[in-house]
């Protein structure tokens, strides 16, 4: 489901500057619909992520990008991990 | 249990007035009192409550609205965290390939996978070659064959003017993407070979020219090598070993448009075999011992 930013904004309860932020430092990547920013539930949880790292855990901005990174990257390799399993298992 | 907002259908930016109004049209057309009989107007008249009961508290509303109260009230415990969302979106715009790449790369069995695979896009690798070029081709252009490693040919056109060590950028040409990422360039590194003759600094060649003792004497004119064909030089009277002459626009193509120069260094040879005339005249030559070319060279 797709929501408005200003619906986005109530719901992670942070200011539109930050976003602004966030999105400039592409640690959010919003979609796009006829000339407004819209945002998944994907976008939402990466929003509460990126709150906890910051607040909760006392990560500074610059740890927030490299983490966030990483993360990424993790996905990316759990995906592979997954095709790869798949494929192991259609051959077994 | 249904979006509140949506039961009434206000929008969410509805001010409590807006709330109220709405709340009471639908609950005059569906109070059960007015519809017996009808069960789904009771149905909806319970939902309607419940959603104005939500929407008309404005500190419920609000934690509704930040998704930590459902529409029944209950509290809702936190969403699912990002990582839920992570490994079953697919085409999420986050997921980051990189950790991968190298070894995709190098090996036949994952990469071969990984592109039958729809659901893993990567860009491909690029790949770097050597490509040893001629000095001509350097200077006039040129298009060279490369064989890879696959056995495939790749065309690669040299511009002319090409200088050593610069690296020509063919994209889509390097390792093929994954999934349906798009393919890696070839980056071809070019050497390019000394020449017999011509050397080249920049956009100007540099060419050592022997001539013989009587044209350094007397001037002449004599035929030149360029590296775009031979051209016909004047030597002029009293010419000497280290003397350059300057040939314009016969150098390297610059990347304005024009052209460098080529620089002509003199080379006095005395004849290949000892001539009896020429050293007649030295041994009477009072001239030949009064100078010295070695003088700047004493302590």
């Amino acid at each position: 489901m797709m929501i408005t930013k200003q619906e986005f904004l109530v719901r992670t309860q942070i200011q539109r500057e930050t976003l602004e932020a966030w999105i400039q430092e592409e640690w959010l990547i919003p979609g796009e619909s006829a000339g407004e920013l819209t945002f998944s539930d994907a976008d939402i949880a990466r929003a509460q992520l990126i709150r906890d790292l910051r607040s909760d855990l006392g990560v500074n901005d610059e740890g927030v990008g490299v983490i966030l990174n990483l993360v990424d990257q993790v996905h990316g390799l759990r995906r592979v991990l997954t095709e790869v399993l798949r494929s192991v298992r259609s051959r077994a | 249990m249904k979006d509140p907002y949506e039961t009434l259908g206000v929008e969410r930016s509805a001010s409590p007035d807006d709330v109220q109004k709405a709340y009471r049209r639908l609950a005059k057309k569906l109070h059960p009192d007015l519809n017996p009989g009808n069960k789904e107007a009771e149905e909806r008249f319970k939902e309607v409550s419940a959603a104005y009961g939500l929407l008309s508290d404005a500190d419920k509303r609000a934690r509704y609205d930040r998704g930590e109260i459902d529409a029944s009230g209950a509290e809702q415990p936190r969403q699912r965290f990002y990582k839920d969302f992570a490994s079953e979106a697919e085409g999420n715009p986050y997921e980051n390939y990189s950790g991968f790449a190298d070894f995709a790369d190098s090996d036949d069995v994952l990469s071969e996978l990984l592109r039958r695979s729809a659901r893993v896009r990567a860009r491909g690798a690029d790949v770097r070659y050597h490509l040893p070029i001629e000095f001509l081709e350097a200077v006039t252009g040129a298009t060279k064959h490369l064989t890879l490693p696959d056995g495939n040919t790749l065309d690669v056109t040299i511009p002319a003017g090409i200088q050593n060590g610069q690296v020509l950028r063919l994209r889509g040409k390097g390792r093929p993407g994954i999934g349906d990422g798009k393919p890696g360039d070839a980056l071809v590194e070019i050497a390019i070979k000394p020449h017999p003759v011509f050397a080249r600094e920049g956009s100007d060649v540099y060419l050592d020219l022997p001539v013989t003792l009587s044209e350094a004497v007397l001037g002449a004119r004599i035929t030149v090598p360029t590296p775009t064909g031979a051209v016909t030089m004047t030597v002029p009277k009293g010419s000497n070993t280290g003397t350059v002459l300057r040939l314009r626009g016969k150098g390297v193509l610059r990347r304005d448009g024009s052209h460098g120069d080529e620089l002509v260094r003199l080379k006095v040879m005395l004849p290949e075999r000892s001539d009896p005339e020429l050293e007649a005249f030295a041994t009477k030559w009072e001239g030949g011992k009064a100078y010295d070319p070695r003088r700047d060279m004493k302590p």
